[in-house]
């Protein structure tokens, strides 16, 4: 096995179940709201992003590729925000 | 390892174009393009008709269980993190591990449909289903679809297995991935946020 791709494959695993952990105890709190939601969301963007750059391989491939799914990522996780926003706003 | 061909290869080098430059077949990526832009559909519709509907999303949201799809979520992550360590013991020549990580991945897999299958049998007791109301209809309608790419993720990391190569590990891991990058964008989006 080739240990540094290795050790990266790890160290973004262990990134991925703190996050997870860290939005399970946001969520799970009863703590609502536009920060609630704004954190749980960044925190699924940022291992969206381990995924695919540590997981899928995604880190040596041109930047296009990268842009393209990033961009997919972002608008999953903005998207929502924004529309669970309105109600919000709305009170 | 054998890695994808440079950008600045020769075009017969590159028979799929730029879809050459990413890990495992070009095919997969055609259909993990074509699975993102469905699933972004898919969650972009459920995120407008929460909006719109926003106090009968609370309360079908205040029915699931956020802790079942917060284990599912460590499930599949560790399933993915089991399959990317079989795609580098693969490509360093360790095909036992390679299979031995996979087979965990597999695993993994099948405790994440059992974990959904109880949530859909407590749904079930209670008397929601399909067409209780919109919410449910969404829930079911995007868990459900993900649980297909589950199961069909199974049936590819079996046969990746058999056929142990490093370029179809890298195929087959990489739809694998596909389904992880979707269930942890959609378990906020239908568990979590209010």
């Amino acid at each position: 096995m080739t240990q540094t791709a290795a050790r990266q494959v790890t160290r973004a695993w262990v990134l991925l179940v703190l996050l997870t952990l860290l939005s399970l105890g946001a969520g799970g709190s009863g703590w609502t709201g536009l920060t609630a939601n704004g954190l749980i969301l960044a925190a699924a963007f940022a291992k969206g992003r381990w995924m695919l750059m540590d997981f899928l391989k995604l880190r040596g491939v041109p930047a296009g590729w990268q842009a393209l799914f990033l961009c997919w990522l972002g608008l999953v996780t903005v998207i929502p925000w924004a529309t669970a926003a309105l109600p919000l706003l709305r009170g | 390892m054998d890695p994808a061909p440079a950008a600045n290869a020769a075009p017969e080098d590159r028979p799929w174009g730029a879809l050459s430059d990413l890990p495992g077949h070009p095919m997969m990526w055609v259909l993990i393009l074509t699975e993102v832009v469905t699933f972004g559909l898919l969650f972009l519709t459920f995120a407008v008709t929460k909006a719109v509907h926003s106090d009968l999303f609370a309360a079908g949201q205040a029915q699931l269980d956020p802790v079942l799809g917060g284990i599912n979520t460590l499930v599949l992550i560790t399933s993915g993190w089991l399959a990317a360590l079989a795609v580098e013991a693969r490509s360093a020549g360790q095909r036992g591990a390679a299979r031995l990580h996979l087979g965990g991945a597999m695993a993994l897999g099948l405790v994440f449909i059992v974990i959904k299958a109880a949530e859909y049998a407590a749904k079930a007791q209670a008397g929601i289903g399909l067409e209780t109301d919109t919410f449910f209809t969404l829930y079911f309608l995007l868990t459900g679809f993900h649980l297909l790419h589950v199961v069909l993720g199974i049936v590819i990391l079996a046969a990746v297995a058999l056929s142990d190569s490093v370029e179809n590990l890298k195929t087959g891991t990489a739809f694998w991935h596909m389904v992880d990058l979707v269930w942890v964008v959609m378990y906020p989006l239908v568990y979590l946020i209010g």
